[in-house]
């Protein structure tokens, strides 16, 4: 190699080294978060994932200050937006006093007329807003959400929201974030969830976006004008989308980002042991994963119009269901997988929620002679010799479904398979793409799948357990008690008493185990510790980012 | 030529037509139902219902179809249903980056596989030729996702001189212009390499092939006996013929353009069309889905057209 040719090579990276921000910005008072995908829009009502409702929440006014209070396990509302409130009518109805100095980017101010214009397209099914369910329980008239009697604005600062009944998530259905109707009044109704003011809101939150790329970066700058409850101390927060998990852990790494989430189990430990400057923090759980059991026969069921309820030919019966459960090793697929980071499951109702939680109950052990029993006293067998179980000429052998790119699960399912061989059950593997494993258990078209749910911060399993024909009902479960008991609970006036309602239900779906529900997982969160004030909790990973600052203004580097 | 030309862009027309008409047919067909995605798990169920037939997905097959090319003849590709915005907006932000990578990859691939093709044939069975080989051969069996991850890992985390992932630094719209080049110009390093360098192997194989052929030409050894000078022999005469495949290739490349970056693209977070194509495929976002296959179409068609009129500049016996 020529000594020009080797000076060249050796001068090229450190010119570019040398390259990058000169010019720039000051970013010593900027945070830097890793997103695994982009926001749809900036407009609440239209946006459904959960990164969106989070950054969505910086940029709109919120309505009340949430708190997940964790030693009650319960959310606690504090005032903001709206100031007061009172339930009337025996807690029917309620009253709101709301601001009248909060307003939006462009000094506008925040109105009861905004908040009414925000539920009107909620309920509006031409806008299709994800949140229609909020508007539910409020009143409605032939057929249609009816907004003015819904909600009646008395001045400027009050109104009071109507609804058909008491239920115990009447405040939290409030808590939408309003948008600005002089932005969006005389938008067409079906073009609302496209409109070009989604992608650049007038908010009245603590930060207002400054920039959007596409799949790239969302930047965020504090908003100087807020009052609710006033402008971040960050002067910026960047969020930069990385889909690849190796590129992002990479980039905390390096310093290049301050937060990012989840984190691998398989990765804390590195990072624990070679990075002092990071740390690790766990959200509370709100995700859990199961197996669904197909408990009736769906085919005859569709057949018939949802007349015909006939038990599952495999697992119609409770005690196989539980066998299967007995007969799973739960515990060293939690162990290999996600080992602190994870929980048994005893029912859909997570832990968080501790003032509901029945905790007499305990998780099913792993137990395959416990399971075997159970399986001869249902009346499954080997009785020609072949070593699969049979029962009345049905062998016991079914696909399990699982969805394509997910290796927690990829993983539990070989377990799944080789344990319920042992029990004498053949099971078949199926990878699915997830849209296409979403539409098998909705529309019913499975013996059994490997699936995981995202649960509300309001407790309402109506659409899990309450009739075979909701889509959300992935087994097709009904018990006359449940549903009596989930009418009870949701009508109850306040959650003590609601409370004994869910232990009751918990306590059924663990003796029917509808599902083999398999685990609870504790995302964990990374944290540069340059960024102070950061509170992660069941709230989510930006919960207060006003309150975020940076520790240690060292320059940020840009490579 | 230029007849030739308006007759292939005029003939592409019924071909595109047919493109997405089959893509329009097989994404609707294809098992999964983008309003599933679209409405939160703990949501009424009644929400899926409601933006089905908000988004239009309930009418029969053909009453879409016939809405959906009645737009499009206009211009109008529809919104997309995942990202709230028209698809055309979302294409023209993704292409242009998608384009610089690209034909960026597609520049060095070509001329790192020529210049490397050539040596190698120069130096046949000599030391030079097995290192380029073995070189080669090593690329281009590493696979893309690995090889940009190991890059990563060891020019990024290990020896912190490139970035290791986006477009540009954060906020580097502020920076001055020459930074401001300089900086994507940095962020480029690493995915072009695994974009074009590893794909140079195989450009390179081509060339080292044609250009033997060539060489072993009796109008190469007339030229050599006539006493020209070897730099004349082998620019001139044997380039000019060992080159035609090449162009072939070439054409053929330029529809990877906008889709062959793909996992480039999601290693190196490169917020262009491979990645907007995989989001739009997961979601089934039907009109997103539709608007990137028609372009990849066209450029397919381009490609071809763009070959065959570089054919003939290099080989003057070619006329069309």
């Amino acid at each position: 190699m020529s000594p020009r040719l080797r000076a060249v090579l050796i001068l090229l990276p450190c010119l570019f080294a040398a390259c990058g921000k000169s010019s720039g910005p000051d970013l010593s008072n900027t945070a830097v978060v890793a997103l695994n995908g982009d926001v749809e829009s900036f407009n609440p009502v239209v946006t459904r994932s959960m990164i969106s409702s989070e950054i969505n929440s910086l940029i709109y006014p919120q309505m009340f200050e949430l708190t997940f209070n964790l030693s009650l396990g319960r959310l606690e509302y504090g005032p903001a937006l709206v100031k007061r409130w009172e339930f009337l009518d025996n807690g029917r109805d309620i009253k709101l006093i709301i601001r009248n100095d909060v307003r939006w980017e462009n000094g506008v101010l925040v109105s009861p007329q905004d908040i009414k214009f925000t539920y009107e397209m909620i309920g509006d099914p031409d806008v299709a807003s994800p949140l229609g369910n909020y508007v539910d329980n409020m009143i409605f008239t032939n057929g249609r959400f009816d907004v003015d009697r819904s909600i009646e604005i008395v001045n400027d600062t009050t109104m009071i929201f109507h609804f058909a009944s008491v239920y115990p998530q009447q405040l939290f259905h409030l808590t939408v974030s309003p948008i600005p109707k002089h932005i969006f009044k005389d938008v067409d109704r079906k073009a609302f969830a496209n409109h070009p003011a989604n992608a650049k809101p007038v908010g009245a939150g603590p930060f207002k976006l400054e920039k959007w790329t596409r799949h790239q970066e969302i930047v965020v700058s504090a908003n100087q004008k807020c009052t609710l409850p006033g402008p971040g101390l960050l002067e910026r927060v960047i969020f930069r989308v990385i889909q690849e998990p190796t590129t992002r852990l990479t980039e905390l790494k390096k310093g290049t980002i301050d937060l990012m989430w989840p984190v691998y189990f398989e990765d804390v430990k590195g990072l624990q042991e070679q990075y002092a400057d990071i740390k690790l923090e766990t959200l509370p759980p709100r995700v859990y994963e199961y197996i669904a059991w197909a408990n009736v026969d769906f085919e005859e069921y569709k057949k018939s119009g949802g007349k015909t309820v006939r038990p599952h030919r495999l697992f119609g019966d409770a005690r196989v269901r539980q066998a299967l459960t007995y007969g799973i090793n739960r515990k060293g697929i939690l162990d290999a997988k996600l080992g602190p980071y994870g929980e048994l499951a005893v029912s859909d109702f997570s832990p968080i929620f501790r003032w509901s939680m029945n905790t007499d109950l305990r998780p099913y052990p792993y137990d395959p002679q416990r399971g075997r029993q159970l399986l001869q006293s249902a009346g499954w067998s080997d009785s020609d010799g072949d070593g699969v179980l049979d029962k009345g000429g049905v062998k016991f052998e079914f696909s399990l479904y699982y969805g394509i790119g997910n290796a927690r699960r990829a993983y539990a399912a070989t377990v799944i398979q080789e344990n319920l061989k042992q029990l004498g059950i053949v099971v078949h593997l199926t990878q699915l793409e997830p849209v296409v494993l979403y539409e098998k258990a909705s529309s019913k078209d499975y013996d059994a799948f490997l699936g995981g749910f995202n649960v509300s911060l309001a407790i309402d399993p109506s659409n899990r357990w309450n009739d075979i024909s909701d889509p959300y009902n992935s087994a097709g479960y009904h018990s006359d008690r449940v549903s009596e008991l989930i009418t009870l609970g949701l009508r109850a006036p306040n959650e003590n008493e609601a409370a004994r309602y869910w232990r009751e239900i918990q306590s059924i779906l663990h003796q029917d185990q509808p599902f083999t529900f398999m685990y609870w997982i504790k995302d964990v969160v990374a944290i540069n510790r340059r960024l102070k004030g950061t509170k992660i909790n069941t709230l989510g990973i930006l919960d207060r980012i006003e309150n975020w600052k940076i520790g240690d203004p060292k320059a940020y580097a840009t490579f | 030529m230029l007849r030739y030309v308006i007759r292939r862009v005029l003939a592409s027309i019924p071909l595109l037509l047919g493109l997405a008409t089959c893509t329009f047919v097989i994404v609707h067909l294809a098992p999964g139902d983008p309003t599933q995605l679209y409405v939160d798990a703990d949501a009424d169920p009644r929400a899926a219902a409601r933006l089905r037939a908000a988004l239009g997905l309930d009418e029969p097959l053909p009453v879409q179809y016939v809405t959906w090319l009645k737009n499009a003849v206009t211009g109008d590709f529809g919104d997309s249903l995942s990202k709230h915005a028209p698809v055309t907006e979302i294409m023209a932000e993704a292409i242009p980056r998608t384009l610089l990578l690209a034909s960026l990859s597609l520049a060095v691939n070509f001329a790192v596989g020529i210049l490397i093709g050539v040596l190698s044939a120069l130096n046949r069975g000599k030391r030079l030729d097995h290192v380029l080989n073995s070189a080669g051969l090593f690329l281009y069996s590493m696979p893309e996702f690995w090889l940009g991850l190991m890059l990563i890992l060891l020019f990024s985390l290990a020896i912190p001189v490139f970035p290791a992932s986006g477009f540009q630094s954060p906020l580097a719209d502020y920076y001055a212009t020459w930074d401001y080049l300089l900086d994507i110009l940095h962020h480029l390093v690493l995915p072009v390499f695994v974009l074009g360098v590893a794909s140079a192997a195989a450009t390179a194989r081509y060339m080292r092939g044609s250009m033997l052929d060539v060489l072993g030409q009796d109008y190469i050894r007339t030229a050599r006996a006539k006493g020209l000078p070897e730099s004349a022999v082998i620019g001139k005469h044997a380039m000019r013929n060992a080159l035609l495949p090449i162009i072939t290739l070439f054409g053929l490349s330029i529809p990877f353009l906008l889709g062959g970056a793909v996992v480039v693209e999601t290693v190196f977070a490169w917020p262009g069309m491979g990645k907007v194509v995989v989001d739009a495929i997961f979601t089934r976002d039907y009109p997103l889905i539709i608007g990137c296959t028609l372009l990849s179409g066209a450029m397919v068609v381009l490609g071809n057209l763009v070959a065959d009129i570089l054919y003939a500049l290099a080989d003057p016996r070619i006329r069309y």
